[in-house]
C-alpha cells in the first residue's frame, strides 16, 4: 500500500480489513488507534485477525456482509453506526462498509469522530423541534376538545330546552349525535367532520320551534293541513342555522333541512333522492328512526330491537340509503352500548 | 451461559436509551439526548433460576429522518416497543413498528412498555387502545425510568417469556 493511501487512511481513522475466512482478516492498513483498545496494540499490517466476539454489532452486521460478499455486488454496502466505548469510557462511533473489489472481500470500519458528532447536533435539534411542535399540537387538539365539549354542552342544553315542548328528551337528542359519529367513523369521515356531526345530528328537529303548539302538541293525528304546516319544521330549522361559514353550523343546516327525505324521492320539503341527500342528513335519517322506534314516547310503547330492524328493513331503499344502513346494522352492537348508557329518565 | 439479543423499538423521545441506563446503571437524567446509531449494553441476570445474559441493543428512534434498519434486528430474541404516555403519536408509532418488526423476526416475545408512566397528569395516550392491546394477549407494563417503577419489570418478564419459549421449542422440536 503506498505510503499516501496510508497517510489517508490514517487521517480518516479507517482500518481496512481483508476477510480471509469466516470470521479472520487480514489488516490492510495500520491499525487506528481505537481498534488498539479492542485489539492490542501489537496488531499490525498484514497481520491476522480474528473479530468474532470483538463488536457484537459487527457480528450482527456479519452476516449481512457474507450475504453481501457472495451476491459479489460492487456497490459498497453500510452498516450505519454504532457506539463502542474504550477501556477507559471513551465513545468511540464506528461504522462498517463492505465491499467487493478485485474478488477481494473488503471489511473498512472507520471512527466516524466529528462527522458522528455533527449528525447527532443536527439530529437533536430535529428532534427538540419536533417535540415542541408535537406539544404545541397536543396542546392545539387540547384546547379544541374542550371548546368543543363546551359547544356541545351549550348545544344540548338549548336543544332540550327546545324539545321540551314536545317532550323530546335531552338524553334522546345526545344519542342521535352519538350513533351519528359512530356511523361517520364507521365511514372513514374525518376528525372533525366526525365531531360535528356528533353535535349538528341532535339540532334536525329545531325548527319545530316554529310550529304551533296546536299542531305540535296534538294527540291525535295531523290532518292535511296541519300535517303541511308541520313539515315546514325542516325548512324552519334549515333557516335558523344557515347563514354562517361554520362548517359544523353548515352540517346541521343541511341535516335540518334533510333529514326527512327519502332515498326513493318521496320525502320532503324538496324531495331529492338518492345521493343528492347530503350523507349527514340520510345518516341522521336512520338513526333517528331507530332511536324513535326503540324507546317509548307518549303516544306509543316502545318496540323490541328485533321488530324496529324487522320494519326498518322493509324501509331499506324506500326511506333508507342501502349501504349506509348495512353500516349501520355494523355497528349496532356499538349503537346499543350507546343506548344502554344513554337511557331516558324515570319520571316521577 | 445462555445469552440473548434484545431490541429496544420505538418514536425518537420515548426514552429507550433512559430506560436502558436506569435498568444497567440505575441512573436516570430527564435531559434528552437523542440517539444516533446503535448502542449495546449487556447485562446479567437470574431469571427462572437460570443466568443469563440480555445483549441489550438501544435502536435509534424512529422519525422522518432515521428509520430502523430491519437488520439490526437478526437475531433478536425479544424485543421492546417503548412508547410515551404523554405523546399520543408515539403510540401509534409503537403499534406500527411492532407489525414491521414482526414481519422479519417472526413469534419471537415482546413487551410494549408505556413510559414517564410518572407523568399522571400529561397522560395523554388512548387509554381504550392500551386496553384492546391487553385484551390481544400484549403485555403492557407502565413504566419510569426516572422513578424506576416497572423497568426491572419490562426486561424481567421478557426474558422469562424468551427462556419460555425457547422451552416451548426445544419441547416441540423433541416432539418431532
Amino acid at each position: 500500500m503506498s505510503q499516501i493511501l496510508s497517510k489517508v487512511y490514517q487521517s480518516m481513522n479507517i482500518a481496512v480489513l481483508e476477510r480471509q475466512s469466516g470470521s479472520t482478516f487480514h489488516l490492510l492498513t495500520d491499525a487506528p488507534k481505537w481498534l488498539q483498545h479492542f485489539c492490542g496494540s501489537h496488531i499490525g499490517v498484514n497481520q491476522p485477525l480474528n473479530l468474532r466476539g470483538t463488536f457484537p454489532f459487527l457480528d450482527c452486521f456479519m452476516e449481512e456482509a457474507e450475504e453481501f460478499w457472495a451476491s459479489k455486488i460492487s456497490t459498497p454496502q453500510r452498516s450505519g453506526a454504532w457506539i463502542e466505548f474504550s477501556p477507559s469510557g471513551e465513545e468511540i462511533p464506528l461504522e462498517a462498509t463492505v465491499i467487493w473489489q478485485n474478488d477481494q472481500c473488503l471489511l473498512i470500519i472507520q471512527d466516524l469522530g466529528e462527522e458522528y458528532y455533527n449528525e447527532v447536533v443536527r439530529l437533536q435539534s430535529f428532534r427538540d423541534h419536533s417535540l415542541t411542535q408535537e406539544s404545541l399540537q397536543a396542546e392545539v387538539e387540547a384546547q379544541t376538545k374542550e371548546i368543543r365539549s363546551r359547544e356541545e354542552a351549550i348545544a344540548m342544553t338549548l336543544l332540550t330546552a327546545a324539545g321540551h315542548r314536545d317532550h323530546e328528551t335531552a338524553s334522546h337528542v345526545r344519542r342521535i349525535g352519538l350513533y351519528a359519529e359512530v356511523m361517520a367513523k364507521s365511514l372513514d369521515w374525518n376528525s372533525s367532520e366526525t365531531a360535528d356531526i356528533r353535535i349538528a345530528a341532535p339540532m334536525h328537529d329545531i325548527g319545530k320551534i316554529g310550529i304551533p303548539d296546536r299542531i305540535l302538541l296534538k294527540p291525535g293525528k295531523l290532518d292535511e293541513q296541519e300535517f303541511e304546516i308541520m313539515k315546514t319544521h325542516a325548512a324552519i330549522g334549515a333557516d335558523m342555522l344557515s347563514g354562517t361559514d361554520i362548517p359544523l353550523l353548515k352540517m346541521a343546516s343541511d341535516i335540518a333541512l334533510c333529514h326527512h327525505e327519502r332515498w326513493d324521492g318521496t320525502g320532503y320539503p324538496r324531495g331529492l333522492a338518492g345521493k343528492d341527500i347530503p350523507e349527514s342528513a340520510r345518516i341522521v335519517t336512520i338513526v333517528d328512526v331507530y332511536d324513535a322506534l326503540v324507546h317509548k314516547r307518549v303516544y306509543k310503547e316502545a318496540s323490541s330491537e328485533q321488530s324496529a330492524l324487522k320494519l326498518m328493513s322493509q324501509m331499506v331503499g324506500k326511506h333508507f340509503d342501502p349501504e349506509l344502513f348495512k353500516v349501520f346494522l355494523a355497528n349496532l352492537p356499538t349503537l346499543n352500548s350507546i343506548r344502554m348508557k344513554h337511557v331516558e329518565p324515570v319520571k316521577a | 451461559m445462555i445469552q440473548k439479543k434484545i431490541c429496544l423499538l420505538g418514536a425518537f423521545a420515548v426514552g429507550k436509551t433512559s430506560l436502558i441506563v436506569r435498568y444497567v446503571d440505575s441512573l436516570f437524567s430527564d435531559k434528552y439526548h437523542t440517539t444516533v446509531g446503535v448502542k449495546i449494553d449487556k447485562k446479567q441476570l437470574t431469571v427462572d433460576d437460570q443466568d443469563l445474559t440480555l445483549m441489550i441493543w438501544d435502536l435509534a428512534g424512529q422519525d422522518e429522518l432515521t428509520r430502523v434498519k430491519t437488520s439490526y434486528l437478526r437475531g433478536v430474541s425479544g424485543y421492546i416497543i417503548v412508547a410515551d404516555v404523554t405523546r399520543p403519536h408515539s403510540l401509534d408509532i409503537a403499534i406500527n413498528m411492532h407489525k414491521e418488526t414482526r414481519e422479519f423476526t417472526g413469534d419471537v416475545p415482546f413487551i410494549l412498555a408505556l413510559n414517564k408512566s410518572d407523568l399522571t397528569d400529561k397522560w395523554l395516550i388512548d387509554r381504550e387502545a392500551v386496553e384492546k392491546l391487553r385484551q390481544e394477549g400484549v403485555t403492557v407494563i407502565n413504566s419510569s425510568a426516572k422513578t424506576g417503577e416497572g423497568v426491572e419489570d419490562i426486561f424481567e418478564q421478557l426474558s422469562h417469556q424468551m427462556l419460555e419459549s425457547k422451552s416451548a421449542n426445544t419441547t416441540k422440536a423433541a416432539g418431532n
